[in-house]
């Protein structure tokens, strides 16, 4: 008896087509970001090559001001509830609360943002402004002018509102990083403070947060990002203005804004400024997901060193 | 003492087993009319890991329709000269192996051989049972074959319920076909995968530790189910358990390793003698259970 | 403490009720059939070009997408070396990354020249967000297959090409799946890279992807403003809709990946 155990000569056996034709894939979507990151920039140039940098920040500072406040801003409102949140859900919710209460913080955002800015626009700015940003104007607003509002005539949007809003959008997401590095602090860690008595509170301040502080700043970094990103949400609740306002309560305007309202018809010194705007954005939220990235492996070297 | 007698007394049972010792260097010529006598014959066979050889200078010869044994302390190489003799090594990156393995006479890694044709040849069982976890207990058994392109109906059902009967599940399972294979316990999931891999009619089956994930009586049943396939296929067969090897071999090969950790052939012989009588005080002392 | 962490928890989730409350309550008075049968100048209006508009983009997009993803997530996973893996895990952390303006701007400058405002370009920004997504989940799922299923199948004497897809991409097939109404859920609600792209539109094209198209976070966006009540109103029935589907894919994900088990 023989057997016939010979390989066809062909080149395209259909092992090597089949991963050429994977790799080509893989191929493609690494030249889609690249053709993204070449596009930009050249599309950038013009306006960054015309001006010095600080007369293009200058130019735009509206709009980059705005940008920054209203991450600002969701960032106070996110941080505090989403860790907090975080921590609940991890060390003293029940077990069965804890994954129904998990489950609808993270369906939040799976709402379109447009759904979260039609509700803003006809619902959430009118109380917001009827009450948060009365109560901060009336009790700071003497003095500080930042902080301070037309009583009579206080505006239909505001950079505060904008702000409020995303954060109220990435909480979810802040409280899904968060649990997931809180549970990542190994038990080890825990044991041993309890071991000595302590409260379940206590351990959580000197043991649990302390080793989760990296990973958490990582979070609220990535978080950050996300909200320079926002767009839709932001835009139907800041107004349009392209200055910097004069105080927070007033309406405003973020790079993702301007891009939205003003690119389609955009003269080509405009079209490159904004542009170049998008280009600044995009590199400021990648180099915050990055960081996030190094804090988690910083968090992961840590408590691996601990087991 | 006769050999039958010993290894009734070192198990404490007896079992159904060929009473005539088929040693090495005897084949059953008549049965088997091919270019060789033997059904597998290595020649220095070495595997290496990167850099690192794994496996030194094997030379050994099977013979059809037999069980060998491979036995040994952990580490010696004994799943890797097993994943060499069906070409599963060199899945993993970095690996090479030399010398020369001959299948029926023919070169297992020759310059014109597609290792896929040489897995159907040799087919594998694995230390872990694995049935594919979407398949159906049918779908499992067939899988080899319908992945091969059968598509006849008749000819699946027919195959699978031969290698069903062969692998001694085709009654607890027959009724129960479309259900999913990983509903069986670990014992016939086992089976399963022993009737997949025969489903393939290949000319020999490599078992590595087969039984070790399994409970005793599992692990009888695939003991006998070894024995009764051995009328059909050439077997090797991994363990680490020496009963098992004494119980259920014709041939055994005793590995260990070097001070490189290369693993390497000590000792082969029958069965019989290995376990009564071995030529190296090596072979004597892992029998004996004074190391390993 | 305790009471504080839990009264934060409550914080969080307070605004998901108000906001499915008052989308609901909104919407309601408004959801006749005409809303889903007319066109925003048929009288009376209705908002059938927007929600045809949405299925058809994120249609089409999700085909474009889905076998470039799923094919890289498999040469990712299956056959490239470490070093590879690694970097393209950055890459796709990048693209995960980039803000969907700007993907809207990029799909401004290079498609809409060409094909002008259109669907086409519509297509080409949701894709470009899509893509990530399917990739990454793909890759995920295929990570969870356990390597005793490869070697059972290798073993059998099957070749690579047919290991991979007929018994690794069997396995996970459901998670697959699961990646590509993640990623379409995600293309349903975007509206930023529109605005810049489709710009929407009172007519109904269907299939016509070189020219404009209206879809669904389109209409909410142009008609949140408006004081006529009618109006309006469908902004809010929109948004239901919108919720609703962007919810419903959502929950079914999440269920398939509770009660699948790989292994």
């Amino acid at each position: 008896m023989t057997f016939n155990i010979t390989r066809s000569p062909s080149l395209l056996s259909p092992d090597r087509t089949f991963r050429a034709i994977t790799l080509m894939a893989a191929v493609t979507t690494a030249t889609i970001l690249a053709i993204i990151f070449v596009v930009l920039a050249l599309g950038s140039i013009p306006a960054l090559t015309a001006t010095s940098f600080l007369d293009f920040i200058g130019t735009n500072a509206g709009p980059i001001f705005g940008t920054v406040a209203t991450a600002l801003i969701a960032i106070v409102v996110a941080g505090p509830i989403g860790i907090l949140a975080a921590i609940y859900l991890v060390e003293f919710a029940p077990k069965r609360l804890a994954v129904v209460l998990t489950f609808i913080v993270e369906l939040i955002a799976a709402i379109p943002s447009v759904v979260f800015g039609l509700w803003a626009v006809n619902d959430l700015s009118i109380r917001l402004r009827d009450s948060v940003e009365w109560w901060i104007a009336s009790t700071f607003g003497k003095f500080i002018p930042f902080l301070s509002e037309d009583s009579n005539n206080p505006a239909a949007d505001s950079v505060f509102r904008a702000g409020f809003l995303v954060g109220i959008m990435i909480i979810p997401l802040v409280v899904a990083l968060s649990r997931e590095i809180i549970r990542a602090v190994p038990i080890s860690l825990r044991e041993g403070y309890i071991g000595i008595g302590a409260t379940r509170w206590e351990t959580i301040r000197h043991v649990v947060l302390p080793t989760a502080r990296i990973g958490i700043t990582g979070a609220l970094m990535l978080a950050l990002g996300r909200a320079l990103g926002e767009t839709i949400a932001v835009t139907m609740v800041i107004g349009g203005s392209n200055d910097v306002p004069g105080s927070l309560f007033q309406p405003g305007s973020t790079i993702a804004t301007r891009i939205a309202t003003t690119l389609p018809e955009a003269n080509p010194d405009v079209k490159s400024v904004l542009i170049a705007l998008g280009v600044i954005l995009f590199f400021v939220s990648l180099g915050l997901s990055l960081a996030m990235r190094l804090a988690a492996r910083q968090t992961a070297k840590i408590t691996a060193s601990v087991k | 003492m006769s050999s039958d007698e010993i290894i009734k007394t070192s198990t404490g049972m007896t079992t159904s087993h060929r009473t005539e010792q088929v040693s090495a260097d005897k084949a059953a010529d008549d049965a088997y009319p091919t270019s060789s006598k033997y059904a597998l014959e290595l020649n220095n066979v070495e595997a290496f890991y990167g850099t690192f050889r794994a496996v030194a200078g094997v030379s050994l010869k099977i013979a059809p329709k037999s069980v060998t044994a491979f036995i040994g302390p952990s580490g010696c190489g004994k799943s890797t000269l097993l994943r060499v003799l069906n070409r599963m090594h060199e899945t993993l990156p970095g690996t090479s192996v030399k010398g020369q393995i001959l299948l029926d006479g023919v070169d297992l890694y020759g310059p014109k051989v597609d290792p896929v044709r040489a897995r159907c040849l040799v087919g594998m069982v694995f230390q872990k049972p694995n049935p594919f976890p979407t398949m159906s207990i049918f779908e499992n058994v067939i899988s080899g074959l319908r992945l091969a392109g059968v598509r006849s109906k008749s000819e699946l059902e027919s195959v699978a319920e031969t290698s069903l009967r062969k692998a001694a599940i085709w009654d607890e399972v027959k009724d129960k076909l479309h259900q999913p294979g990983t509903s069986l316990s670990g014992g016939q999931q086992q089976r399963l995968c022993i009737a997949r891999t025969i489903a393939v009619k290949p000319e020999i089956v490599l078992m590595d530790e087969p039984c070790s994930a399994l409970d005793p009586l599992a692990t009888l049943k695939v003991e006998e189910l070894v024995r009764e396939l051995a009328v059909d296929y050439t077997i090797v067969i991994v363990t680490h358990n020496m009963q098992q090897a004494s119980r259920v071999s014709d041939t055994t090969a005793f590995f260990s390793m070097d001070e490189q950790r290369a693993g390497y052939l000590v000792e082969v012989d029958a069965t019989s003698k290995i376990f009564t009588n071995p030529k190296e005080s090596l072979t004597e002392g892992y029998i004996a259970g004074r190391f390993g | 403490m305790r009471l504080s962490a839990l009264i934060a928890t409550i914080a969080a989730i307070i605004p998901l009720i108000a906001l499915i409350y008052f989308v609901i309550v909104r919407a309601i008075p408004w959801l006749d059939a005409e809303l889903f049968v007319n066109n925003p100048l048929d009288k009376p209006s209705g908002i059938s070009n927007a929600i045809f508009g949405s299925l058809q983009l994120t249609t089409a997009a999700i085909l474009a997408v889905s076998p470039i993803g799923v094919l890289a997530a498999i040469y990712l996973n299956e056959y490239a070396s470490p070093r590879v893996a690694s970097w393209s895990e950055l890459v796709i952390d990048v693209m995960l990354g980039v803000p969907s303006i700007v993907v809207g701007m990029f799909a401004f400058m290079v498609v809409v020249p060409q094909l002008g405002v259109s669907a086409g370009a519509g297509v080409v920004a949701i894709g470009i967000l899509m893509l990530p997504i399917v990739v990454r989940t793909t890759q995920e799922v295929l990570r969870l297959v356990p390597s005793s299923v490869r070697e059972a199948s290798l073993a059998l004497g099957v070749p690579v090409w047919k290991t991979v897809i007929f018994v690794v991409c069997r396995t996970a097939f459901s998670g697959i799946l699961t990646a590509v109404i993640l990623a379409y859920s995600r293309g349903l609600g975007e509206t930023a890279p529109l605005l810049l792209t489709v710009r929407g539109t009172f007519a109904q094209n269907w299939l016509d992807f070189g020219t404009t198209m209206n879809a669904l976070p389109l209409t909410i966006y142009s008609y949140s403003g408006a004081a006529d009540s009618r109006t309006l109103g469908q902004a809010w029935a929109a948004a239901l809709l919108l919720m609703v589907l962007a919810l419903a894919l959502n929950i079914v994900v999440r269920a398939r990946t509770v009660n699948s088990r790989v292994a």
